[in-house]
């Protein structure tokens, strides 16, 4: 009983970083309907340079954040400019076409710098652990969540109170009636998707203060990332964070019950079944 | 115009038959020549359902790995000789392609979400290998070198040539054949508009898993002749990275193209090949930086495929040989 609360609880934490992902994916999907194949990458190329801010500038990994959120804004930005906007006419298997190119050349450009080995930082600010009767928790890994479950409650306040915000979700409801309405979208899908992309950040520096990096990390992170949004479906910030934890506690009750090579093996098959009988995602909206 | 297309098509037949007669004495050339007419091979089957049906399909390495680890158990445990393994590999594939295929068409799985849900087929068949270690485990399992061709094992690469090159052919063929069959021509509509064509009176469901069901068995084909190449099979035989890659192809050759995906993979995997073989060494993957940034561009100002370039070209060229004829 108690191995099984402190798998439970192992997995909402980690659940809770899935479902700030999964935030940025929606966001790029649900507004532009742009399928990101390298939304996973660009959680691994952010843990990767706060792997390379810790080690090398001796930043703390949880505080990297402050800094490589504006950058991959930045960098989300300029890919929308330079590759994505050229897509947005065309049929979406040339649109994937693009994003499995950035894909690839993301996850060259890590092994380039980094070379194949997995990555860790050695220590961090909020490393260390506590006890709740019988279950041990990590501070780090609680610390991780309750930032990811601030910056979610943080975008949702933006989408919903903000003027670019709200032009955001009206690009996603009705395209047509929002340019209409004096929506700039090109404006707002670079927004979207520098957000999203930027989300990814705060989430790789969390990551980084009690996981390790390696190239490979990319793919299970985007399938990841899917298998949340399909859970959830579109439009729905608290589905959302339902969704992950669902998906994280999945995970750490394979690995804690049936075999620790088989906690993707159970991601993947919910990921197969949600797609077959819900397309729509059990939270979301039509 | 139709005659000139039977002679060109006659010579490149030609040339590929005594291409290796040229590089012989070289092994890595072999190799290198092999491994372009294999990720031929599974573009061109790719074709059917990505480029004519445009189901975006992602899990060409849960194909290959399923016809490869038949081909390898059967041999390893009941010493039955590849030649007839491939083809049991092929259908153990296309067994798998309709368990899939129908819930997957039923449910009307599609577009992106067809996309993800293939590519996540192949990583659950990789992990699920991994665990089961009667048959897969993380090991390489060697498969016995009988050394003989009655075993599909030869001293050399060439046999391997031929055997893809005839799998190529053959595969060449079905695209062109089902390209002008009915099947072909509901593919294209349920392609192009999946409710309109629906509305047509097109089985979309039937013509969805029959194309998969011809793609699924010449991956496995393929797959069982990759294991006795390689001479061992493993897990990773299950390769996402291989199974985008064969999409990549069609995609950027020309989707629907019958030689298309074809012209993809010589172009791109010789690009790939060229720049492992020059830059490998101490930079390990510069190659793949500049390959898929060669890929990004072609992409993006080729969303049609590459071959379109060719045939503009080659047409361009051909009106200008008739009107130079006309003249005289």
């Amino acid at each position: 009983m108690d191995a099984l609360i402190q798998l439970l609880a192992n997995g909402a934490l980690m659940g809770c970083i899935y479902a700030l992902i999964t935030l940025g994916l929606s966001l790029i999907f649900g507004v532009m309907n742009v399928v990101n194949f390298a939304h996973g990458d660009l959680v691994m190329l952010s843990m990767y340079i706060a792997f390379w801010m810790g080690s090398y500038l001796g930043f703390d990994a949880s505080l990297t954040p402050l800094i490589t959120f504006p950058l991959l804004f930045i960098v989300g930005i300029a890919f929308y400019y330079s590759l994505i906007d050229r897509t947005l006419r065309q049929k979406y298997v040339t649109q994937i076409a693009v994003t499995v190119g950035l894909m690839t050349f993301l996850r060259a450009i890590a092994q380039l710098a980094w070379k194949a080995q997995p990555r860790s930082l050695p220590y961090s600010l909020i490393s260390g652990n506590f006890q709740i009767g019988s279950v041990t928790i990590m501070t780090s890994r609680l610390i991780s969540a309750l930032v990811s479950i601030l910056v979610i409650v943080v975008v949702a306040i933006f989408l919903s109170k903000t003027w670019a915000g709200r032009a955001i979700r009206a690009v996603s409801d009705d395209f047509d009636a929002s340019s209409l309405m004096g929506v700039n979208y090109k404006g707002t899908y670079a927004l979207a998707f520098g957000l999203g992309s930027a989300l990814t950040a705060i989430a790789g520096g969390m990551l980084m203060t009690f996981q390790q990096v390696d190239p490979t990390m990319g793919l299970r992170f985007g399938l990841l990332s899917w298998c949340v949004l399909a859970l959830t479906g579109l439009g729905s910030i608290s589905g959302l964070l339902i969704s992950g934890i669902i998906v994280g506690c999945a995970e750490a009750l394979a690995m804690g019950f049936w075999d620790p090579r088989a906690r993707m093996l159970v991601v993947y098959m919910i990921f197969i079944l949600v797609l077959w009988l819900r397309p729509r995602g059990v939270f979301g909206r039509k | 115009m139709k005659k000139f297309r039977f002679a060109l098509l006659c010579l490149l037949v030609l040339l590929a038959l005594v291409l290796p007669i040229f590089f012989r004495s070289n092994p890595y050339n072999l190799i290198l020549l092999t491994t372009i007419l294999l990720y031929g091979v599974l573009a061109t089957a790719w074709n059917i359902i990505g480029g004519m049906g445009g189901q975006l399909d992602l899990a060409a390495g849960a194909y290959l790995g399923l016809g490869a680890f038949t081909t390898g158990t059967l041999l390893i445990r009941f010493n039955l000789t590849p030649w007839i393994g491939i083809f049991i590999g092929g259908l153990v594939a296309v067994l798998f392609a309709v368990l899939v295929g129908l819930p997957l068409f039923r449910f009307k799985v599609k577009e992106v979400w067809y996309a993800l849900s293939s590519a996540a087929l192949v990583e659950v068949l990789r992990i699920a290998f991994i665990m089961w270690e009667k048959v897969g485990g993380p090991v390489e399992r060697y498969l016995p070198s009988y050394g003989s061709a009655l075993y599909m094992r030869f001293g050399s690469y060439i046999p391997y040539y031929y055997i893809m090159l005839t799998l190529l052919l053959a595969a060449l063929f079905i695209n062109f054949w089902i390209s002008r069959s009915k099947l072909g021509y509901y593919l294209i509509a349920l392609g192009d508009d999946e409710d309109a064509a629906a509305v047509l009176g097109v089985g979309v469901r039937s013509s969805k898993l029959k194309a998969l069901m011809i793609y699924a068995f010449i991956v496995g084909v393929t797959g069982g002749v990759y294991a006795c190449l390689y001479g061992f099979i493993h897990p990773n035989f299950f390769s996402s990275p291989l199974s985008t890659e064969v999409a990549i192809l069609g995609i950027v050759g020309g989707m629907g193209i019958t030689y298309g995906p074809l012209i993809g993979a010589i172009l791109l995997v010789s690009i790939r090949e060229l720049l492992r073989a020059n830059l490998g060494g101490q930079l390990e993957s510069l190659y793949l930086v500049i390959y898929s940034t060669v890929l990004i561009l072609i992409v993006l100002f080729r969303p049609r495929g590459i071959t379109t370039l060719l045939q503009d070209g080659f047409n361009k060229l051909f009106s200008r040989w008739v009107r130079k004829n006309h003249a005289e």
